[in-house]
């Protein structure tokens, strides 16, 4: 007689393929429980993930990754500033700028059909919409073809100010500073007030940088505005692009504010999050393994008069634990998988219905997965392996 | 492994086997000094009163509990220096279990219930259906071979259980009470087919039962009191 046998193949893939049959009658609730368990861990990381992402857009709009630049005069003479600077000569020579911008400010009165209001008159390149962020309402913004136009974009407040009821500023309309009529081809989006910009959009009208001179004899460049690309170092750019500034200028130094105190505000704010994430992520863990544990500790000690039985018949702990482990690779690989699909979802939808842009959090789906699968696998073989290693007799007993 | 020692002649023999139990710090003794040698062809009843012991005696014997001290050997097997995975395979290969409760499992087949043993010892799928195939004909239920348990009535279940018993050729058939839960017709008729086996096929038959009836067509009536064993008829 020969104590040695290995159970061989077809058995084992029969057994598997009765446990996937019995599935759906035995343990759709064990595949649910799991399937909750992977996608809350999957669905809380992506959210968390996506507020962060949000949070951090708000810190972008205010600002913080845009450079103001001034030009104080060397000493105390008082030369005046250039008009025109080669602004394409700095962006080649610093990387990392997104758009860079020149303004050349004046103020005086603007009168639309006998309505007098003081306003900014802001001499700009094309380039400053990108660099300023400036929404627009209606129309278009100046473009470099505009150069010798009289043409001029204005500010909402502004448009406002110059309409009356039921004479309203519309596009096409002509406003006149001086002596001069500007055509209006475009008007901005109201927007709040920008805390690092010279000039406040609403109150403004944009007109061509080279037209300037027609309101102002002597017009000069008094702010450059650098946007830069996304997650760029902004200390690094300043000094780089001071630098290339200093170069084309005699008798004025370059000033660059960075914005520091947002940034750090921001980096607080990341890590804030990262914490906030980092919980998030734990707690949903503790509690999908807890579910995750309890479906299959209950399907195994369901089944331990089954694991008697299977003993004494002749069923060696390493049989009993193939078996368990066959199943439990095949029911926590579909609930995690299932889970995953699920908690994307709701992520996506809970993105959607908020408003926020949905981006894929890269450690949520190896953390809901592998955790669901690792709980449920240890949980699914590890009671059964204990159960046989009991007398057959108690693990046939009746509980 | 192969031989059967001459030293313990028959196919089980036990020597001063003693089983207690430990239950809420109290020394519980359930068998005391039991010796029983039973040889191949036997037909024998353990007889007793309920917690008399005569339970733990069969789970012993069909190498489901192990005793606490004394000599036990299987099939020229010593029990106590056997691995468990070597009293899995004697299980397997000698012994066949009927259970009161027929033991079947709910989730399988009457077919794959009586395919099971085999599956542990190695034996294709393919080759294990056809024998257990075999085995359900000749407890007269090859058509219901694809129901399962729940779908089967009591006397229906107990042959099933019996067959899963038989497929693997043992040589021991130990019964708990196999027909304490039929009608008295059913139990009739399963302790002919049991009686039957034993005849025709020379396999070892023990039975558990308080029942005189049954007790009187078996061989040998081994009685349990107070965790002490008697034969009947040996003084």
């Amino acid at each position: 007689m020969s104590l040695r046998v290995e159970q061989s193949l077809s058995q084992l893939l029969h057994e598997a393929f009765v446990s996937l049959r019995t599935l759906g009658k035995r343990s759709i609730l064990a595949l649910l429980g799991i399937v909750i368990g992977s996608s809350s861990v999957v669905a809380l990381i992506n959210i968390g993930h996506n507020a962060a992402v949000d949070a951090a857009m708000i810190f972008k709009d205010m600002g913080t990754d845009t450079l103001v630049v001034q030009f104080p005069a060397k000493g105390s003479n008082n030369v005046p500033m250039r008009t025109r600077l080669d602004l394409d000569a700095v962006r080649q020579a610093v990387p990392g700028i997104a758009h860079i911008g020149a303004l050349t400010l004046f103020s005086g009165p603007i009168v639309f059909h006998g309505r007098t209001v003081n306003a900014n008159f802001v001499g700009s390149t094309a380039n400053i919409q990108h660099a300023m962020r400036l929404p627009l309402r209606e129309g278009r913004f100046l473009s470099p073809f505009d150069a010798n136009e009289t043409y001029g974009v204005i500010g909402d407040q502004l448009a406002e100010a110059l309409s009356a009821p039921g004479d309203p500023l519309q596009l096409g309309d002509r406003v006149r500073i001086n002596d001069y009529l500007f055509l209006v081809v475009g008007i901005l989006r109201d927007q709040p007030r920008a805390m690092l910009m010279p000039v406040q959009a609403n109150e403004s009208l944009f007109v061509p940088a080279d037209g300037m001179r027609r309101i102002y004899a002597t017009p000069q460049i008094s702010n450059v505005i650098i946007r830069a690309a996304p997650d760029q170092d902004m200390e690094r750019i300043a000094r780089e692009a001071a630098i290339a500034l200093s170069s084309q200028l005699t008798e004025h130094t370059v000033e660059i504010q960075v914005p520091q105190q947002m940034i750090d505000g921001m980096t607080r704010q990341s890590r804030t999050f990262a914490y906030l994430l980092l919980a998030l992520g734990a707690i949903s863990l503790v509690g999908g393994g807890v579910g995750v544990m309890n479906v299959m500790l209950m399907n195994v000690s369901e089944r331990r008069r089954e694991i008697g039985i299977r003993m004494a018949l002749g069923a060696r702990q390493r049989d009993i634990r193939n078996l368990f482990l066959l199943e439990a690779v095949t029911l926590t690989a579909v609930g995690a998988l299932c889970g995953a699909v699920l908690g994307m979802t709701a992520a996506w939808l809970y993105a959607w219905l908020s408003g926020w842009q949905f981006s894929l959090a890269v450690a949520a789906l190896p953390l809901g997965v592998g955790s669901t699968l690792l709980v449920g696998l240890f949980f699914g073989i590890y009671p059964a392996v204990s159960a046989s290693r009991l007398q057959p007799v108690e693990a046939l007993r009746d509980e | 492994m192969m031989t059967e020692t001459p030293a313990h002649p028959g196919l089980i023999s036990l020597q001063g086997i003693g089983k207690s139990y430990q239950l809420a710090g109290q020394h519980l003794p359930i068998l005391n000094d039991v010796c029983l040698s039973i040889a191949r062809g036997d037909s024998c009843g353990i007889l007793g009163a309920s917690g008399s012991g005569k339970s733990t005696l069969l789970n012993i014997l069909g190498l489901l509990d192990l005793p606490n001290g004394g000599q036990y050997h299987f099939a020229g097997h010593d029990i106590f220096s056997a691995s468990p995975d070597e009293l899995a395979a004697i299980r397997n290969q000698q012994i066949g279990f009927v259970f009161q409760s027929f033991n079947l499992l709910p989730r399988l087949s009457a077919l794959d219930n009586v395919a099971l043993p085999l599956s542990y010892r190695g034996v294709s799928r393919h080759e294990s259906v056809e024998q257990a195939l075999r085995m359900l004909e000749q407890v007269g239920l090859a058509e219901r071979a694809h129901h399962r348990p729940a779908d089967l009535s009591g006397g229906q279940r107990q042959r099933v259980a019996i067959a899963r018993a038989l497929v693997g050729n043992p040589s021991v058939i130990l019964a708990d009470e196999p027909t304490g839960n039929l009608d008295s017709t059913t139990a009739q008729e399963i302790m002919d087919l049991l009686l039957a086996l034993n005849r025709e096929q020379q396999v070892t038959l023990i039975i558990v039962t308080h029942d005189s009836h049954i007790a009187e067509r078996l061989e040998r009536k081994i009685l349990v009191r107070n965790g002490a064993v008697h034969e009947a008829g040996h003084p």
